[in-house]
């Protein structure tokens, strides 16, 4: 221990791997035959997006009736998914962009994966505003087309700053994710094995040649569009918080929400990230690219994340205390007391108080324990918008209207069809693409960088 | 290409091959003989080729360009040959009469195209005055309920009215002859000349025997009265006039005698606004009325009680007035408190106020209670007021006695029946235990009814009848007033006026025609009224202006009401540890509108469950027998059971189950079938009875309720209303002393924004908690207006009701004596609405005048605007309800016709809520700009302020300084609901003062 050199930048991969190794690890997957396995893996994710098409099949037939939304509950389970989608996908965009910018070089082994994570997660996200409403086949009332009718949509109301929010979103994380996988492509072109594959390649590698000026091109690209993309990672989640907040319903119109939101999103977006690369790691054999350490700094975001969460909870009870408005009071004790109390509770064990472990070196390290702790903060996580979105509803203002909400088989159909959506195009993806950057991985592999040393 | 194909020689039949010569004859011609015999060119009109042509090109283009949606369902055909009196797109109205229970109200049918869309009081009428009640606004459903009756049956085929009329008559002679009793079994009789009928009817079949009977009447008032004071006249109360009034298990404003006159003379002694004084209503009852609800001192009693609470009460009053009494059994007030743990506060305050206030105090006992108890009442009311509150030109009068119930027993055991006829009523339901087995012996046995019933079920000939809508009649049920029914649309479907039948039977002849009895009819109005009347006008003249006005008003005979000496006999006591009293249900009455989805989906008054019925207990009770809401429980009472899911009501007796009935038919159509339990499997002879044993079933059943029930104890959520509040309170005392006192904790609210103005017209809505009693005709008058869909009890389950318009109740108080609280909730278009800037797609915004709007073909249905809504008014279709219901029940061509043409029905996914009746205020403003005038604040009427009995809603135009609706507004007691969110909603509440003392507080 005593031997540690601090002057000396510690390598963010393991064993000194040479960078051929790196390359074909990498690119391994893309040429290899899929396994049993993955064909199983991909089976159950595609039953259950094909349940979730049923049960989307069902709502579209019959109405939004199929689901358990009520008189009071006007929103329930689809926009408790659409938060929770777009919340997982704000790791993707804090690890490659707003970590690039800080010049974090861990990010690199899982910048790529988690920004995959996120295209993947805000068009599962993307799907919910639109079966959400009750006649979809009319949704595109939403945009801003002009129409025989002159009218115009409503610029004060907060899911149409959604709708441009989320789709602005999507378009620049997609750019930002295509534009790093460039200089792969030129990679993946040179080891493509069947002609299809490398006249593919070769027409996304939009003619990459590792020149020194496309290098420069493309760093500086990057570099803009990392600067894009790191206000969108706070602003897509303070708009979709400002569908709550804007609104004068208790529980939901506080000031807290956009920064609670944001901190809440990059919570559930790491542990995502993190559940899912413990498997991608241990399958690809690619524990030196992404080494404990690197989950162990994730665990810490997580952990960090988790107070900022935490912090919040306890601060809209204070302020609901603070203000002395009733029925703001009321929908905070409701919410600990009332009958959603089991969700209330679920979600602060499962984000605020299970993450706590984190501060033991030994949990943070074992890869055990920190899946199944990031597994329970996506239980809390998506308990955390159920909570605030149906307990605030299905008790507000006037008792006379207060009703339960139970979601229907229906509503569950759904919600596992998303989760089905996602891992299936987790699963294409892990064939089809590098999930981890080769030339980012290779940039920070020991023998990279120009040295004095070995020449 | 063969060339030889041409030479070929084909044959069609050996004949041909064979050269038949006919064939060859044949062939001669194009076509076979007779083919061409109808075209002749020259016979055809005078379209020629190239008309043809263009008309046969117009026509595909139009087919092609009028594009159908899902929308467009059905053709629009234009009259070829307008009827008179008809202008498409203008209403008429008919006056007629409701006959949906025996009030016989009068009416106002507004019909569009010719047919009925909305039936409302007659405003003409002196009793009920241009007001209907729930039951009378949703009628009209009836009218198109598809599973009405629609041909005569026999044996459940279809046949022809001759054929079964002969069958019928023969039959009856043959009974007749054979000196059988013929048995008319019909509901109450309201109608003078049916009454003339069928005393006809039995001077043509000797043996033909008459009973008359309803399920829940005003038989106990009406043989009290005639012990009393020796007639059977007796007259209705002047509720306004009174300022103590004391109600014995009696539901005057919900559901007993013409509750919609009874609610509105009650509400007018309750007009604090216009006269700064309040009655007080003392309501002693073992269940929780409406009449209960709003009282201003509530006392548990079980009715079973309440005749030694009516002596003792007449013991103290007459001691303190120092005028006795004889004959009465003595009670002594002191230890009936006591022995019933009854408030005694509350009992020295009724007794002083009865005794003081001696001439404005009035004494009102339940229908349902004993023919003793209203006889004490009578004595107790003659010490007090004695006849000043008696309106004697308004008496209730009998056109039949009813048929005792003994009767009634003595008809079921008569084997020897030779013929039975049920007139429009239900005996098997009503009275299973006494009726059930009881005619299956009869021969002849026929049913006159609307629809399938469980008595029509028995019967072999079944004759259908007319909807109310669809019949001529006359009916009087008070001395001074006769209101005429007229048909406003031709019988949808093969069936006639029950008194035309008759008249058929009467005059032998085979065929019924419904105009018979509108001759009939004419006569028996001129023997009985014109010529009583001797007016200056022809009989002719005089007719069509009684029918056009609706009403006869006639001279009343002047009564005394001397008390004549009787003694009192204490009834038996139930020695039951348990009773039940079995009540009417508020909408579906005895069971007759078991079938009306409308009434069905109309939330009770006050419990607020839905397509159900229950028995009611109160939370001790419930908590000593360890059952909770929905458990179903076995109750035992001579042998007869009954199981059915409890409900815990506070307020209750204990010990006591309060049951309505009208519920659990057998024989009833889709929408009525398996709704509730059939409570009258219980009933023996009275409504209020022992239960011998009460046991658990461990069975559970699911109320639907739109409100939930909190326990009423639970601090948790305790008396929310009051402190959000959503309900603001005082006492008469309290605001007579500091007419401000309301306003003292209010804050000012300021706006960071700029307000918009608003020039013109800006409507707005003022509702009296005071006059508001709670009976849900608003409900269901905005149901009729604007089209709202039934959703099922499924739907109301998930909280998914449609109505526009509720009334929500708030409990405070404990479970034992709860203070209720009533408040209509309806869209408060607020000038600051919530719903409107949330809207992605503008589809809700708001109109000059004031109106929060919806564009439902804008509405994509986020639901976004219902969450921001405070007062959750919105409505969501969920499903396209007009299919979803009951096997699409009201998706058919005949129960569409129910919708109000200017009303647009709403599809599924879309967002809706309470216009404020804006297709009124558009027609109103269209006839202002045709006369080129200001619109004025009283042209425009919404349904739920039309339906209002106790005209509670006013509506009008607030930037009219001199309106009605802006004085309220600016009133003293006036306030918003959740006022301090600024949301500036346009419904002013004027709040709830309770006349009650002032130490209570």
């Amino acid at each position: 221990m005593s031997s540690v050199d601090y002057s000396q930048e510690p390598s963010v991969l393991e064993g000194k791997p040479p960078l051929r190794k790196i390359e074909d690890d990498i690119i391994k997957p893309l040429n290899t035959k899929p396994d049993k396995k993955y064909y199983i893996a991909l089976a159950f994710t595609l039953t259950l997006a094909f349940i979730g098409a049923i049960g989307l099949g069902y709502s579209f037939y019959y109405g939004t009736g199929m689901w358990g939304n009520n008189n009071p509950v006007g929103w329930g389970l689809p926009i408790v998914n659409f938060v929770f989608w777009v919340g997982i996908g704000h790791a993707g965009t804090l690890i490659s962009a707003i970590l690039f910018l800080f010049r974090q070089k861990w990010r690199t082994g899982i910048a790529r994966f988690a920004e995959g994570m996120t295209i993947f997660a805000v068009l599962t996200a993307g799907i919910f505003p639109v079966i959400h409403t009750g006649r979809p086949w009319i949704a595109h009332y939403l945009l801003p087309l002009p129409n025989q009718h002159s009218l115009w949509v409503n610029f004060t109301s907060p899911l149409l700053w959604d709708v441009f929010a989320v789709s602005t979103y999507l378009t620049v994380s997609a750019i930002f994710w295509y534009v790093g996988l460039i200089p792969d492509f030129g990679a993946l072109r040179e080891k493509a094995t069947t002609k299809v594959k490398k006249i593919i390649y070769s027409v996304f590698s939009l003619g990459w040649r590792n020149s020194n000026r496309h290098w420069q091109h493309y760093e500086m690209v990057y570099l803009i569009l990392a600067g894009f993309a790191t206000p969108l990672v706070l602003s897509v989640h303070t708009i979709v918080s400002f569908d709550f907040a804007v609104s004068i319903l208790p529980g939901w119109h506080t000031t807290i929400f956009p920064p609670y939101f944001v901190a809440g999103a990059v919570f559930s977006g790491f542990a995502m990230v993190q559940n899912v690369l413990i498997f991608i790691r241990k399958i690809f054999n690619y524990e030196y690219i992404i080494p404990i350490d690197t989950l162990e700094r994730m665990n810490k975001i997580i952990l960090l994340t988790s107070m900022m969460v935490g912090y919040a909870y306890s601060m809209e009870f204070f302020i609901a205390w603070y203000s002395g408005v009733q029925p703001e009071q009321f929908a905070f004790i409701n919410r600990a007391f009332g009958p959603y109390a089991w969700a209330y509770w679920i979600m602060v064990s499962c984000n605020v108080i299970f993450p706590q472990l984190f501060w033991i070196k030994k949990i943070r390290r074992s890869v055990p324990y920190m899946f199944a702790i990031a597994v329970f903060v996506n239980v809390g996580m998506w308990f955390e918008r159920f909570v605030i979105t149906v307990t605030s509803l299905s008790r507000d203002y006037l008792p006379s209207s207060w009703a339960y909400y139970t979601p229907t088989l229906t509503d569950m159909a759904i919600l596992l069809g998303s989760f089905g959506l996602f891992f299936t195009f987790l699963l294409l993806f892990t064939k089809g693409l590098p999930v981890v950057s080769i030339a980012e991985v290779k940039a920070v592999a020991d023998g990279a960088q120009p040295s004095h040393k070995d020449h | 290409m063969s060339t030889d194909k041409g030479n070929k020689n084909y044959w069609k039949s050996i004949n041909e091959y064979n050269d038949d010569n006919s064939l060859k004859e044949a062939k001669h011609h194009e076509f076979m003989n007779g083919v061409t015999d109808e075209f002749e060119p020259d016979q055809l009109s005078g379209i020629s080729r190239r008309k043809f042509l263009a008309v046969l090109g117009a026509s595909t283009a139009f087919a092609a360009t009028a594009c159908s949606d899902y929308a467009d369902k059905g053709e629009i055909v234009p009259y070829t040959k307008r009827p008179e009196e008809i202008l498409p797109g203008i209403a008429n109205y008919y006056a007629s009469t409701c006959t949906g229970c025996s009030n016989s109200c009068s009416t106002l049918v507004k019909t569009r195209e010719g047919r009925p869309i909305k039936v409302d009081g007659n405003p003409d009428s002196p009793i009920n005055k241009g007001k209907l009640c729930t039951k009378g606004q949703s009628s009209i459903l009836s009218l198109y309920d598809p599973e009405r009756l629609q041909e005569p049956l026999l044996k459940g085929r279809k046949i022809s009215w001759a054929k079964i009329n002969g069958e019928i008559v023969t039959a009856l002679k043959t009974a007749s002859d054979s000196g059988k009793e013929i048995a008319v079994i019909t509901d109450e009789m309201t109608s003078p000349s049916y009454n003339k009928i069928l005393n006809e009817l039995s001077q043509k079949y000797s043996t033909l025997k008459i009973y008359s009977y309803k399920q829940f009447n005003q038989k106990t008032r009406f043989d009290a009265w005639e012990a009393s004071f020796g007639t059977r006249v007796v007259p209705s109360v002047k509720f306004n006039e009174s300022k103590i009034i004391l109600a014995l298990e009696s539901d005057f404003i919900g559901k007993e005698g013409n509750f919609v006159e009874n609610a509105r003379l009650f509400a007018q002694g309750k007009d604090v606004v216009a006269n700064k004084k309040m009655s007080r209503l003392y309501s002693v009852e073992g269940g929780m009325s409406l009449t209960g609800m709003n009282s201003d001192y509530r006392l548990r009693l079980r009715p079973d009680n309440q005749f030694d609470f009516v002596l003792a009460l007449i013991d103290e009053v007459s001691a303190r007035l120092n005028k006795p009494t004889n004959g009465i059994p003595k009670v002594t007030m002191n230890s009936f408190v006591a022995k019933n743990n009854l408030n005694e506060k509350t009992v020295k305050y009724l007794v002083d106020d009865l005794v003081e206030n001696i001439d404005t105090s009035i004494v009102h006992a339940g229908d349902t209670l004993s023919v003793e108890l209203h006889k004490a009442v009578n004595v107790l009311n003659s010490l007090l007021s004695g006849n000043k509150l008696y309106d004697f030109n308004n008496s209730f009068v009998e056109i039949r006695k009813l048929t005792s119930l003994n009767d009634l027993k003595t008809l079921a055991a008569n084997s020897e029946l030779g013929a039975l006829i049920i007139v429009d009523s239900d005996p098997i339901y009503h009275y299973p235990n006494i009726f059930e087995d009881a005619f299956k012996n009869v021969q002849t046995k026929i049913a006159i009814v609307n629809s399938k019933n469980d008595s029509s079920a028995v019967c072999d000939y079944i004759l259908p009848i007319n909807n109310a809508l669809e019949s001529w009649g006359d009916h009087q049920v008070r001395s001074s007033v006769v209101s005429l029914q007229q048909p406003v649309i031709a019988p949808i479907f093969n069936t006639r006026q029950k008194e035309a039948i008759l008249l058929s039977w009467i005059n032998d002849t085979a065929e019924v025609f419904d105009s018979s009895y509108h001759a009939y009819l004419q006569s028996s109005v001129k023997e009985l009224f014109y010529d009583l009347q001797k007016p200056s006008a022809d009989f002719s003249k005089y007719w069509l202006s009684v029918l056009h006005d609706g009403i006869i008003e006639l001279e009343s005979e002047k009564l005394s009401g001397r008390l004549s000496q009787f003694s009192l006999e204490k009834p038996a006591k139930t020695t039951s540890e348990y009773t039940v009293h079995i009540q009417e249900s508020y909408f579906v009455s005895d069971g007759r509108f078991a079938n009306n989805g409308w009434l069905q989906e109309v939330p009770h008054p006050v419990s607020k469950v839905t397509w159900d019925n229950y028995a009611a207990v109160s939370p001790g009770t419930a908590k000593s027998l360890e059952v909770e809401n929905g458990d179903v429980i076995k109750l035992t009472s001579g042998g007869r059971v009954l199981e059915i899911p409890v409900m815990l009501q506070p307020g209750l007796a204990d010990n006591h189950f309060t049951i309505e009935t009208g519920y659990g038919r057998k024989v009833v159509g889709d929408v009525g079938l398996e709704v509730g339990f059939n409570a009258n499997i219980l009933f023996d002879s009275t409504f209020i009875f022992g239960i011998d044993q009460v046991s658990k079933t461990g069975k559970n059943y699911k109320l639907a309720s739109t409100q939930e029930h909190h326990a009423l104890d639970d601090d948790f959520v305790k008396d929310f209303h009051k402190s959000r509040h959503i309900i603001q309170e005082g006492t008469l005392e309290e605001y007579l002393t500091n007419p401000e006192f309301l306003k003292e904790h209010k804050h000012d609210v300021f706006s960071i924004t700029d307000d918009i103005e608003y020039k013109g017209n800006k409507w707005a809505m003022a509702i009296d908690l005071n006059k508001c009693i709670g009976c849900a005709a608003c409900t269901t008058s905005c149901n009729v207006e604007n089209n709202v869909p039934v959703v099922g009890k499924d739907q109301v389950e998930n909280g998914r009701e449609m109505h526009w318009m509720r009334i929500d109740r708030y409990y405070s108080g404990t479970p034992e004596e709860p203070i209720p609280s009533n408040q209509p909730m309806l869209c408060q278009h607020c000038d600051n609405a919530p719903c409107e800037n949330v809207c992605p797609v503008n589809a809700t915004n708001h109109s000059p005048d004031g109106l929060n709007q919806m564009a439902y073909n804008r509405c994509v249905g986020t639901r976004y605007c219902a969450n921001n809504c405070s007062f959750k008014v919105r409505r969501f279709n969920f499903f396209d309800f007009r299919d979803h219901f009951e096997n699409e029940y009201y998706n058919n061509d005949l129960t569409q016709l129910v919708n109000n043409p200017e009303v647009t029905v709403r599809s599924r996914g879309v967002m809706e809520k309470c216009t404020f009746c804006i297709q009124r205020i558009m027609d109103a403003r269209s006839e202002a700009i045709k006369e080129g005038r200001e619109l004025h604040t009283d042209e425009v009427k919404t349904a739920c302020q039309v339906a209002c009995p106790s005209e509670a809603i006013v509506f009008g135009d607030s930037n009219d300084p001199n309106s009605k609706v802006a004085k309220m507004r600016d009133h003293n007691l006036g306030y918003h609901v959740l006022e301090e969110l600024n949301v500036r909603p346009n419904v002013t509440y004027i709040a709830k003062l309770r006349n009650t003392h002032s130490e209570e507080n």
